[in-house]
Order: structure tokens, then C-alpha cells, then sequence
């Protein structure tokens, strides 16, 4: 799929008449993004900044916008029928949902005290790693409206006016609403646990939601949704770890906390598979082509640019715990890849481009290279150092 | 990035010069270069270069495990200069290659170094460094 920048696609006569109006002219160059403190080897281009006290660090790439020929938003709407009856499915009526306070020490009870006190009890059985995971797990869970925003980036698929009724839109506030429950559930978990430094972690979410997210997603709907893809079914994973952990920890209640929140990250998998798989049966070369663009530029966390204003390695050390405690690990991406090339049947495609080949071999072909990259890392991995989390009042923890 | 890189190399470079102090065909090259009086000999800079490059063997056996690995035509153009970048290797192909080089030379390649390799010459000076070392 061709990448076109601003400039190319606004000269475009063809743009069917409901997609949105040209963005200002300050946004037809692509806007270069520095970063106060790169990470281990990025050959992308990126450029050191001025070093601004407080500043977290953006490692932002060139931002390629409208990737997507204009023609093929067509596609979306004709699959608006299909969505209606295919997608929305996936959604629970809000009447028969859990809300956090299921799981939570109930305040209008004669109870509650005794409740938060056996919370605590439980809690401090819990080691200070996994508390930083979670911490993390909530942040990103807390960014949400960076989430909502992107999907609504997406042509084709957005939500017009915040009250469109196409499906996509409808699906869109639905999953946001659903999404909401988790950051309230862990933050008030985390709030009443008194584990850990609320401050900190609160002064993280804003930094966070402040720097948004760099999914170079090109507001494609094809890069979106096999983002969207690999997302949710990574949450699932991670959530289902913390889970099983918090289950040897002897902390039943925060198990069923995160299994929960789990289970929801797994029908949410299914419903943004199903919207791929949908594009791999109506256009393949396109899915396939915009499925190796995605693993070529790698799939970015959503928390990536997290900050708590002291650690400008924050992202990297909350994922070395994860890696640590196996809650969100190098194979788990591995599994994740393989999972979704096996569920879009990729080997089995056919009528293909040339490129479009080319990238099915890549994609069919990479969840091999990944594990053996990661076995080689497993065998050399080195302990890593302590060192300090502010989440967790600065105490030390093992990456 | 390119001045990590940089780095890295003048620092093989200067090992290397230090290890062939002790040869006697540099002998009195050092003396000169320690400041007791250049008088007429000058250290020849190709000779320097020389001295620190990776044996031809070497450099040829990086090519072909560039070439396997990135699936070169064969009348494409790979020689010491070559950058891994230009010849189409991504980050992943990059550590395959470094692991490929492991393989076939029997080494190890700490992560820090392996973040320096950028073109075909400094894999190959990098490999000797740590063949000698071993």
C-alpha cells in the first residue's frame, strides 16, 4: 500500500463528499517529533531534542496521515449492513454488564471498613513487582481517551459527531464505554490497596493521556483494525497473567478483578478479528500488505510514551518487570503474531499481487524469526539491575 | 546514532595499533608517534589502515552471510563500505545477520556492540577483535 503524506492526498478530485475537511496547512509537512531520551537501537529517523526539564520523552516517527486511497472508504460503508449485524454483537447490554463497584468494598455498607481492611490484608501479601505491572496495566488502561481518539482518527470508520449512528460509531462509543470500566476498576483497587503512591501513578496517566500514542496507523482502517487486533488480544494475555498471579499471591478478589477485565479484552478480540477477516475476504492484497506494514514498524504499546516525570526510561523498565514476572513477554508477542496469521488463514490466501505475495511470505514468516531472536536473548539474559519505581514510593524492584 | 558507530571504530582501530606496537615493523613508528622527534619518517596512513583491517577472508565470509541472509541478486554490489541500511536490512535482519556471524565464527556479540555494526567492514573488524580476544 502505498504511503501517501498530506500533500498528495488533499490534491486527490476524488474524495467522496462525507469524508472530512482538509486539515490546516500547518499539517502538510510531516512534523518530525523529537525525543529527550531515545531507546536501544531505532533505525527510524528521530532526532535529539533540547532537553526541557519535566518533558517526557516522545520518540514520535514522521507522521504519515490518509495511507488509505480515498476510493476505499467506499468499502466501509457498504460495510455498514455487515457491521450491524456481525460487529455490534460483540457488545453487552450495559444492563447486563459488571461495573467496578461488583468487585469493590461496598461504601453504603455497615461493612465497608472491614472490607477495605481485608483489601489491605490481601494486598500487602502482594509483592512490589507486580504491583508495578499492574500500576502499568492501569495507566494504559487510564489513556483511554488517547484510544477512543485514535479509532476516531481512522477514515471511514470514525465517529463523525460523537452521536453518528452508522455502526462503526455506535460500536466505537460502546467498546469505549465497555474500556471505560477497567482503569475505574484498577484505580480504585490500586486507590484502597495502599501499596502504592497514588500521586505518582495519577501524575503518569496525565502525562500520558498528554502525549498521546504513535501507532502509525495513517488513519487506515486496514492498519487500525489489525492494530486493534494485536492489542486487545495482548491485553487479554496480560490481564489473564496478572490474574494467575494474583491468584498464587492468595488475593482470590483481585484475580477475579483482572480475569474479568480479561474476559472483555477477549470478546473485544474477537469482534476486531472478525472486522479483519471480514477485509482479508473482500480485499486481501490490501489486508495482507497493510498486515506486513504493521509488523515492519512493529506493533507499539500503547503506553509507550508513558512518564512520571522522573524516569525517562519508564516504558522500558515497566516492560522489563512485565517480561520478568512473564505477565507480557517477548514470546507472548511471538504467540500473539502466529495466533493471528493462523486466524486470517494468511498462508492460505490467493490471487495476490506480487507485493502482496511478498508480504504474505513476510508475515507467514516472521513469528519463527521472533522466537528465535528471543530464545538467543533468553539464553544471554543477564539479571537485570534494581532499580526504583516512583509508582511504588521509590522502592526497588528487579527488572 | 552515526557517532556511537564512529566511536566504536576508532576504537578498534586504536586497539589494533596497540597490539601491533609490539611487531617490529611498527617499532619505530611508535618511538616517532610518542614525540621524540618526527625528523623525516612519518607514520603512513594507509599502513595504519591497513594494519587494522579485518583479513580479506573475514570481510568476504560477512558478505555471504549478508547477501544469504537479505536474499541479494547476485549482480548486486556488496563490499566493506556496504551499509546494512542501504542494502535493505531492517533492525530484525540486522541481529539475524550478527547471530549468523556467531555461528560461523564461533563467537559472541555483547548487545552493545552489535548496536554499533552499521556497515560491512565494521562486522568483520568487530569479529577479529573477538577472535583475538579469545
Amino acid at each position: 500500500m502505498a504511503l501517501t503524506l498530506n500533500a498528495i492526498a488533499f490534491q486527490s478530485p476524488k474524495r467522496p463528499s462525507f469524508t472530512p475537511p482538509p486539515l490546516p496547512t500547518a499539517h502538510r509537512s510531516p512534523t518530525l517529533c523529537m525525543a529527550s531520551s531515545l531507546r536501544s537501537a531505532s533505525r527510524e529517523r528521530e532526532v535529539e531534542t533540547v532537553n526541557k526539564p519535566f518533558t517526557p520523552p516522545h520518540e514520535v516517527h514522521v507522521q504519515v496521515t490518509h495511507s488509505m486511497p480515498p476510493e476505499k472508504v467506499e468499502i466501509f460503508k457498504s460495510l455498514e449492513g455487515w457491521a450491524e449485524d456481525n460487529l455490534l454483537v460483540h457488545l453487552k447490554p450495559v444492563e447486563k454488564c459488571w461495573q467496578p463497584q461488583d468487585f469493590l468494598p461496598d461504601p453504603s455498607s455497615d461493612g465497608f471498613h472491614d472490607q477495605v481492611k481485608e483489601l489491605r490484608e490481601r494486598a500487602k501479601e502482594i509483592p512490589d513487582d507486580y504491583f508495578v505491572v499492574l500500576v502499568g496495566d492501569m495507566v494504559t488502561e487510564e489513556a483511554l481517551p488517547t484510544y477512543q481518539t485514535m479509532i476516531n482518527t481512522l477514515d471511514g470508520v470514525r465517529d463523525e459527531t460523537g452521536a453518528s449512528p452508522t455502526p462503526w460509531a455506535v460500536w466505537t462509543r460502546a467498546w469505549t464505554a465497555e474500556e471505560n470500566r477497567h482503569g475505574d476498576l484498577l484505580n480504585k483497587y490500586l486507590y484502597l490497596s495502599g501499596r502504592v503512591d497514588m500521586k505518582q501513578i495519577e501524575k503518569t496517566i496525565q502525562y500520558l493521556i498528554g502525549s498521546g500514542m504513535d501507532p502509525r496507523t495513517e488513519n487506515n482502517p486496514y492498519l487500525g483494525f489489525i492494530y486493534t487486533s494485536f492489542q486487545e488480544r495482548a491485553t487479554f494475555v496480560s490481564h489473564g497473567n496478572t490474574a494467575r498471579l494474583a491468584r498464587e499471591h492468595g488475593d482470590m478478589k483481585l484475580a477475579q478483578i483482572c480475569g474479568t477485565i480479561a474476559a472483555d479484552e477477549k470478546r473485544h478480540e474477537t469482534a476486531y478479528t472478525k472486522i479483519t477477516e471480514k477485509l482479508f475476504e473482500i480485499d486481501p492484497d490490501s489486508t495482507v500488505l497493510a498486515f506486513a506494514d504493521m509488523m515492519r514498524k512493529k506493533i507499539a504499546m500503547p503506553a509507550h510514551l508513558m512518564y512520571d516525570g522522573r524516569d525517562d526510561n519508564l516504558f522500558d523498565n515497566f516492560s522489563a518487570v512485565a517480561q520478568r514476572l512473564g505477565i507480557y513477554t517477548a514470546k507472548d508477542y511471538a504467540d500473539i503474531l502466529e495466533h493471528l496469521v493462523k486466524r486470517w488463514k494468511v498462508s492460505q490466501l490467493r490471487g495476490l499481487s506480487a507485493v502482496g505475495q511478498e508480504a504474505q511470505d513476510y508475515v507467514c514468516g516472521l513469528p519463527p524469526r521472533i522466537r528465535k531472536l528471543q530464545e538467543r536473548a533468553q539464553t544471554r539474559a543477564k539479571q537485570g539491575p534494581r532499580i526504583p519505581f516512583s509508582w511504588v514510593h521509590d522502592r526497588e524492584v528487579q527488572l | 546514532m552515526a557517532s556511537v558507530t564512529a566511536s566504536s571504530v576508532k576504537f578498534s582501530s586504536v586497539s589494533c595499533l596497540i597490539k601491533q606496537n609490539q611487531l617490529s615493523n611498527l617499532k619505530k613508528a611508535s618511538l616517532s608517534f610518542t614525540g621524540n622527534g618526527f625528523q623525516s619518517r612519518r607514520l603512513p596512513v594507509l599502513r595504519f589502515r591497513v594494519a587494522c583491517a579485518a583479513k580479506p577472508e573475514t570481510v568476504m565470509k560477512v558478505v555471504d552471510i549478508v547477501r544469504k541472509q537479505l536474499a541479494l541478486p547476485e549482480d548486486r554490489d556488496v563490499c566493506g563500505e556496504s551499509k546494512f541500511s542501504v542494502l535493505g536490512a531492517d533492525s530484525l535482519d540486522t541481529v539475524e545477520i550478527v547471530m549468523g556471524l556467531e555461528e560461523e565464527f564461533g563467537i559472541c556479540v555483547e548487545e552493545e556492540s552489535a548496536q554499533s555494526i552499521s556497515t560491512v567492514q565494521e562486522a568483520a573488524d568487530l569479529i577479529e577483535e573477538l577472535l583475538e580476544k579469545k
